[in-house]
């Protein structure tokens, strides 16, 4: 076989990393998805459909909101929010969800899967196969279904199945696993929803594209009002909203570019989910290549993050080359820290950031403190926090959460026959 | 009777420390015993994307009562010590890129011929993105065995017999391993297509019974059985479990269970009745 080097880059790689790493199985339906993805350039229907249910339905585009009184109180360079939680759903995932959600259709499929980790993806994904019609399966780790219970709720509201995965570490790692499981018997019928730019190729490049919409209209909302950016920041998960926030200066060499992992409860084995800055291997896991988090003979090593959306052990290839190559810069915010910039953006913005956000957000907060005034900080806003309620009260006000759920439970009459 | 009948060729699947270490010693040593043709060991791993419930359970378990990579090398040579067979039990490698990558190919593949392995097979390494699989294995002396699908794309097929392997190792469904296969018409062409060329095919996915073996072996090199194997020694498992009240009524040893699968799965015990 030739080696990669001999012949440059091949499709699907960024750099090293990335690729096609899949059993035969799984050959079939990664090629089908090639033709499809080969024919939107020229399909302007879907374009023009996509378009209309992003104004529509997602209510894009988001605003861009700047951050007056945090600026103050940071005493530094001015800070700006792209509200992309203020998305249908919540989060920037439904960019993903319906973009392919509508190329499944284009391809004749009538079911979809998709793995959830924290239930954003997840939740997207049921809300936009009950507006189109397609029937909805859900893979989710049995750890993530009992912590976050509210999304498993309004993804079966939305008329989805919700399967709970009780294999491996029983988060999102092993719901991808069990979505590929899936989807090796049913491609003929069924496409796969990948949530973040990750995975085999072509995924990581297609929901990059789906995503740059976040980027674009940055772009364009800065513009209007005669402003440069200094420094973009976002979080990075597998790496969907930041690659899409980051999409339009990628090939440029300004502004800086901060990508925010979860740094968790500190930097030891399993207590984290940081795989840039020498914390990662590169690996080969669930058909990618790219840094991952591994133990010391090869496994996968368990994460651990106060955020459900950050706790996986790999990063997107694309975002784990530009890391190597320098043009995006990582950092990490603990749980604390995210914590703290949930208060910090409610107290003086009136903004809920997603604890996924929050990471992002407290970076956000450090380098508008460090920089100029005449410095622009633009912070993606992934998710609204709504949905870690659960979470961030049981964190900031333990006491009257405690009472709250008390009082709830006891409210609530035991049903009479068992449930199931 | 039993003496005079030629087993049928299987590569009788397994996987060390499944369910425990000294117990998968117990395994291998039954299915050698047993007139397995062939050994598939596979290296567990923490997200086995290809594997059906019941392996990934056996894999998950294996890790969980020590496996390391190391560990499994070590489970290898014992074995070949000892194996008293008159012709020793070639044996395949079988584990995900994930875990091959990471301990480094060439090292991975060295190790392997060091111990006079057969094969190893990669099956999310396939053959035009294998990261340098087949070359280190033609550098080593081991076979490298690439895994094709039942409906694979003509161009995949192509593909394989180009690299001109000595084992091709075919999945009969177009899905992952466990459920029951039916070894129909379009199952014998895939295997005869495969086989055309000289390769030996070994296939598997779903094989479970004496008779889908005899289905298998008429138009392939051996049949592959994997989830059979591990489905027994959950139910010895379980057996244990239930008499946990009355050990003394309870032989751990998996040696006879396993033997008698397959003898009963190469045809050696007729069975009484259709299989
Ligand atoms: C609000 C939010 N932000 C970020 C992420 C992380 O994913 P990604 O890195 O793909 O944007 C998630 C994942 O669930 C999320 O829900």
């Amino acid at each position: 076989m030739k080696s990669k080097n001999e012949t440059g880059p091949l499709p699907g790689y960024f750099g090293e990393f990335g690729g096609r790493y899949v059993a035969e199985v799984l050959r079939g339906p990664l090629e089908e998805l090639d033709a499809a993805l080969g024919l939107l350039d020229r399909d302007m229907e879907f374009w023009k459909l996509l378009g209309r249910i992003r104004e529509e339905y997602i209510g894009r585009p988001t605003p861009l909101l700047f951050a007056e009184n945090s600026t103050r109180a940071l005493g530094g360079a001015r800070l700006f929010i792209k509200l992309e939680g203020l998305a249908n759903t919540g989060a920037h995932k439904v960019n993903n969800a319906i973009g392919q959600a509508l190329l499944a259709q284009r391809m004749g499929k009538s079911r979809i899967i998709a793995e959830t980790g924290a239930g954003q993806h997840g939740l997207a994904t049921a809300a936009i196969c009950a507006k189109l019609g397609l029937e909805c399966t859900i893979y989710m780790g049995e750890v993530d279904i009992a912590r976050q219970r509210p999304n498993v709720f309004m993804m079966e509201l939305f008329g989805a199945r919700v399967v709970p995965v009780t294999s491996g570490s029983r988060t999102l790692k092993d719901a991808v696993n069990e979505a590929l499981r899936d989807w090796a018997a049913s491609s003929a019928d069924t496409h796969y929803i990948i949530g973040s730019a990750l995975g085999p190729s072509p995924y990581p490049e297609m929901v990059h594209r789906f995503q740059s919409v976040v980027g674009k209209e940055t772009e364009s909302q800065l513009h209007d009002r005669g402003l440069e950016p200094h420094v973009l920041v976002a979080c990075v998960g597998g790496g969907s909203n930041a690659i899409g926030f980051f999409s339009p200066w990628l090939e440029r060499d300004v502004p800086r570019l901060v990508g925010v992992e979860a740094g968790g409860r500190g930097v030891g084995r399993g207590d984290h989910a940081a795989r840039m800055n020498g914390l990662g291997v590169p690996g080969i896991v669930q058909g990618y290549k790219s840094l991952f988090l591994l133990d010391g003979d090869g496994q996968v090593q368990e994460t651990h993050s106060v955020s459900a959306g950050l706790d996986y052990p790999g990063i997107g290839p694309q975002l784990a080359a530009l890391g190597t190559a320098g043009r995006v810069e990582f950092a990490r915010a603990t749980d604390r820290q995210a914590l703290e910039a949930v208060s910090f953006f409610a107290r003086h913005e009136g903004v809920v950031f997603a604890l996924e956000s929050a990471h992002g957000g407290y970076q956000a907060m450090e380098l508008a403190r460090t920089l100029s005034p005449d410095q622009v900080v633009v912070v993606n806003m992934s998710g609204r926090g709504d949905k870690d309620l659960f979470i961030t009260a049981r964190e900031l006000t333990p006491g009257p959460w405690r009472r709250f759920l008390l009082d709830e439970a006891a409210a609530i009459p035991a049903p009479a026959e068992a449930e199931e | 009777m039993k003496a005079t009948r030629k087993p049928m060729p299987i590569m009788a699947h397994m996987i060390p420390f499944f369910p425990d270490l000294p117990r998968s010693h117990r395994v291998a040593r039954a299915l050698i015993d047993g007139g397995a043709r062939y050994l598939e060991i596979q290296f567990p791993y923490s997200d086995p994307t290809a594997d059906g419930p019941d392996i990934q359970g056996a894999g998950a378990q294996a890790l969980a009562r020590g496996f390391t990579v190391r560990a499994g090398w070590d489970f290898i040579a014992s074995l070949r010590e000892g194996d008293g067979s008159p012709e020793q039990t070639p044996l395949f490698v079988m584990g995900y890129a994930g875990l091959v990558f990471a301990h480094g190919i060439d090292r991975f593949v060295a190790r392997a011929a060091e111990l006079g392995v057969e094969g190893v097979i990669v099956p999310d390494l396939p053959l035009d993105s294998d990261e340098g699989l087949l070359e280190a294995g033609a550098r080593h002396g081991v076979n490298i065995v690439p895994v094709i699908a039942l409906g694979a794309a003509p161009h995949r097929v192509a593909l394989v017999h180009e690299a001109r392997t000595r084992y091709i190792y075919a999945s009969l469904r177009r899905g992952i391993t466990g459920s029951h296969t039916d070894i129909g018409e379009e199952n014998i062409a895939f295997m005869e297509e495969l086989g055309s060329r000289g390769a030996r095919v070994l296939a598997g996915f779903g094989v479970a019974t004496a008779e889908q073996v005899r289905a298998v072996t008429g138009h392939a090199h051996a049949a592959v059985v994997g989830s059979a194997f591990v489905r027994a020694l959950r139910a010895l498992e379980q057996e244990a479990d239930n008499a946990k009240a009355d050990p003394a009524d309870h032989d751990p040893d998996p040696y006879g269970r396993v033997r008698a699968l397959v003898e009963r799965l190469t045809g050696l015990e007729a069975r009484n009745g259709p299989d």
